[in-house]
């Protein structure tokens, strides 16, 4: 018996070789003796066992974890390939044949977009058979110069990726484990693929010239046999073709450093945009000359003819996708796909307008604006690699010197002395950290920049401990402040700003992020109008200071006089943070007085009071001390007493639609703020309205209902007023 | 790598929680066995255990393991762990597979680290041992 079971086996085991000396012994049934004479619960471990690193174990034959387990399909790519599964020719009707690669490059299209949007490279691209063994397809030139063009693309990619490090979150993207990604050759790419492209057009020169029934100048062969279709399907590859040297165009443009490529990559996006133009036209005639099976639904398809393409098989490298559980993905549409290459492209283009200038206030703007459009990870690690190149911003410009230059040092305090402060070192790093978080997607960036106001902070007390150090106590008047003394109160009104505005623009990610429930309005608007108004206080300090190099010639009072009436009549960007603190603020006193008034904002007691939610969702900022002496008692005292009649009288909202208007001249020439300025309107006139109409009805009316919606504004609420 | 540290992590607090509710339903110490189920109550070391076979068995701990599961894999660890079900751990655990569905197709092997073998699904079980230290076994088993 013993001997029998050591026969069969004998084929297995001289596979796996034993120890020297030693051989593979049956220990089957000692284990089931073992076992049995076991005591519930007993386990037979080693002195370093855990049963916490136990229960992490790998559990095989387990479909959710178990990566290796068999499926019914085939068992390596040679063995696919063995069967069938990944033809070449793909057919012998050289008609079926470019019908077949069209199904190919549509499905790998749509295969790359899935990829971008946060599957695994395994699953998607390289599900594709003719990819994994590239060489194989060597006499198909068509075949071959895609799938090469393909992989150099996803190379480009991947390292554009993994440089911006934007990919914390989509880590799946950049994993590539025993793929053939890199292969020789694959720098001449483009060069196989501009001769295709040449054959290809001079097949459609030929075939038209047909048509008009000229005489043929060059004797050239065919796209296909079918003469009917041969200008149709020539069209379909050429547009296809060429989207593919364009992007790839595009992606190496935009890596040229200090971004010198960007003029460049603009022309190619849309030269990119209106292939993908023709290659949405080329559809029609695609379906219609179908003659294979369709896939199960047209609309869902993942190519244009919608037929199923050859030489795709997403399980057969889900191995390489381990340890990760192997899951079943879905494979965007084609026409999901068209959709999501659009829009990358018109991000990149954003991307490539912009004037790449120094000050870092506008820099700030603009990065916060393109996140607006909700841009895909590919666009935002461009946006990335482009603010911060070998650490300086945008490659070209010092960050010392963005900064010496947003603080208003004049020129003579620029000195080494200066860029060696260790001060001046530490901001640096924190404002390139604040750049690189600016670039990551919403939820990441939100968490990420409630850590680093910690910093920010931890920042301002050092150096504000420095300054009482070296200077003693600072309500000394001082005859002559030195340049030193300067530059560092000078760097800390300037850190205590973007501390603010990081907490705004932390807070505003919320709503963005739906994180709070209309009954937690009230506070976030409130504590949105705290930190407002803080911005508004330190952007002030800092213009008044700004004047002291300049004026210094005349008189301390009248200085300051001046001053205070010029930074609040001239700088639009002030007027706009006062439009925000007058809805913030019109808000929180709105939600408050309907709360007082008509308990319909009341917190439900269930789970947490309201206190404890006011923790849960400042407690990064106060922890931080964002700003300092702010508690939920505070919020309570300044809430309790609003109601809807002192509201209207303070004509928060009007004042916030006075101060919109007169700034659109100032705005004119920039379309993205002139859109916030409308916004910002309508969200104005709507809630005064809506309070005007709560005013007349009274808000005790139980028949009255008022609910808050974000239909004008992504972070400012609208008051919808029904009367049942 | 952080999603799959998380990952790993949810799945070993789902078995946390699993184990303790069940733990709880059943509120007898007579559930525990690896994979499926941990009581959170620490686990009982067999080393008190008087059984000369279980003491056999302990001897195993440290050595080469390659166990075969049913559908025609092979995995060679370092045995770490066995209890009362026959459920084993392996710790540096390789896979080896083969790329064909022919029995003599060549072999494909992965590192998979820490794995559990459930005993439902092993079809066979060899320890790398000498010679004479066969014999011994087999002369256990008799």
């Amino acid at each position: 018996m013993a001997d029998e079971r050591v026969e069969a086996r004998a084929p297995l085991l001289p596979s796996i070789p034993s120890g020297d000396q030693t051989v593979w012994a049956d220990a089957s049934s000692l284990i089931a003796a073992a076992c049995n004479d076991l005591q519930d619960g007993e386990l037979v471990h080693g002195e370093n066992f855990s049963l916490f690193a136990a229960m992490s174990a790998l559990e095989i034959m387990d479909p959710k974890m178990d990566a290796g387990m068999e499926n019914n399909g085939y068992r390596s790519v040679e063995e696919a390939i063995e069967n069938g599964a990944a033809p070449l020719p793909l057919s012998s009707d050289s008609t079926v044949d470019v019908q077949c690669l069209i199904d190919i490059i549509d499905h790998l299209v749509a295969c790359e977009a899935t990829w971008h949007k946060g599957h695994s490279l395994a699953q998607t691209v390289f599900s594709c058979i003719y990819l994994l063994r590239i060489e194989r397809t060597s006499a198909h030139v068509l075949l071959h110069s895609y799938c090469r063009i393909i992989r150099a693309t996803c190379n480009a990619v991947i390292s554009a990726v993994s440089d911006a490090r934007t990919h914390e979150e989509e880590d799946l993207f950049t994993m590539a484990f025993g793929l053939p990604l890199k292969g020789e050759g694959d720098e001449k790419c483009l060069s196989i693929l501009n001769s295709v492209e040449e054959t290809i057009s001079r097949q459609l020169r030929a075939c038209k010239a047909l048509s008009y029934k000229k005489k043929v100048l060059e004797d050239v062969e065919p796209l296909q046999a079918n003469a009917d279709l041969e200008e149709g399907y020539c069209r379909a590859l050429l547009c296809r073709l060429r989207f593919r040297k364009h992007f790839y165009h595009v992606l190496t443009c935009m890596r040229k450093s200090q971004g010198r490529g960007l003029e460049l990559a603009r022309k190619h996006i849309a030269l990119c945009l209106s292939e993908l133009s023709s290659i949405i036209k080329s559809q029609e005639f695609l379906r219609s000359n179908v003659c294979r099976s369709y896939q199960d639904d047209v609309e869902e398809s993942t190519t244009s003819s919608g037929c199923k393409p050859v030489g795709f098989d997403a399980s057969l490298n889900s191995r390489f996708s381990a340890p990760t559980p192997p899951r079943a993905i879905r494979i965007l549409s084609w026409k999901k796909a068209i959709e999501y290459f659009e829009k990358l492209l018109h991000d990149l283009d954003v991307i490539c307008c912009f004037s790449l200038e120094s000050i870092l206030e506008n820099v700030l703007h603009f990065v916060v604006q393109f996140q607006d459009s909700q841009p895909d990870l590919v666009a935002r690690a461009h946006m990335q690699l482009l603010l911060v190149q070998d650490g300086k911003l945008y490659g070209r410009d010092f960050f010392y010197d963005v900064i010496s230059k947003a603080i208003a040092l004049p020129e003579f305090a620029r000195d080494i002395e200066f860029q060696k402060n260790e001060f001046v070192v530490q901001l640096i790093q924190l404002v390139v950290n604040l750049l690189k978080i600016l670039c990551t997607n919403a939820a990441w960036q939100r968490r990420k920049l409630g850590k680093i106001l910690q910093d920010w902070s931890l920042f301002s007390i050092q150096l504000e401990l420095a300054l009482k150090r070296e200077f003693g106590d600072m309500l000394k008047p001082l005859v002559d402040e030195n340049v030193c003394m300067k530059v560092s109160k000078h760097l800390l009104t300037w850190a205590e700003e973007q501390t603010y505005w990081i907490a705004a623009r932390f807070l505003m990610l919320g709503f963005k992020l739906e994180l709070y429930s209309p009954n937690e309005y009230c506070m976030v608007y409130w504590y949105m109008y705290i930190i407002l108004m803080k911005l508004l206080e330190k952007i002030q300090l800092r213009l008044s200071s700004k004047g002291d190099y300049r004026r210094k010639g005349k008189k301390k009072r009248d200085v300051s006089k001046d001053l205070t009436r010029d930074v609040l009549v001239s700088s639009p960007s002030i007027l706009l943070l006062q439009c925000y603190i007058s809805l913030s603020e019109g808000l929180a006193m709105m939600l408050a007085a309907l709360r007082n008034e008509s308990k319909v904002f009341e917190m439900p007691n269930v789970f947490n009071s309201e206190q404890e939610r006011f923790i849960q969702h400042f407690e990064l900022l106060q922890k931080a001390h964002v700003p300092d002496h702010i508690s939920y008692y505070l919020f309570k005292e300044s809430t309790i007493h609003a109601s809807i009649p002192i509201v209207v009288k303070h004509n928060y909202f009007r004042e916030a639609q006075r101060i919109s208007t007169s700034l659109r001249g100032s705005f004119s020439g920039d379309p993205g703020r002139m859109q916030e300025l409308r916004r910002i309107d309508q969200v104005s006139e709507h809630n005064r309205i809506a309070l005007n109409v709560i005013n007349k009805v009274s808000a005790h009316d139980p028949s009255l209902s008022v609910t808050f919606e974000f239909t004008h504004h992504p972070f400012f609420a609208v008051a919808v007023v029904k009367r049942s | 790598m952080v999603l799959i540290r998380r990952q790993k992590l949810l799945i070993s607090f789902d078995r946390v929680l699993a184990s303790s509710a069940l733990h709880w339903a059943n509120s007898s110490d007579s559930d525990c066995y690896l994979g499926r189920t941990f009581p959170l109550k620490s686990t009982l070391n067999a080393t008190n255990n008087n059984s000369p076979l279980v003491a056999k068995l302990q001897k195993l701990l440290f050595r080469r393991m390659l166990v075969g599961v049913n559908d025609g894999r092979f995995f060679l660890g370092v045995f770490h762990c066995i209890d009362k079900q026959g459920n084993i751990i392996l710790q540096d655990a390789v896979e080896y597979r083969n790329i064909r569905r022919s029995a003599t197709s060549p072999m494909d092997q992965r590192c998979l680290g820490l794995i559990l073998i459930p005993a439902s699904c092993r079809s066979s079980c060899h320890v790398d041992c000498s010679i004479e230290e066969q014999l011994s076994l087999v002369s256990l088993q008799e």
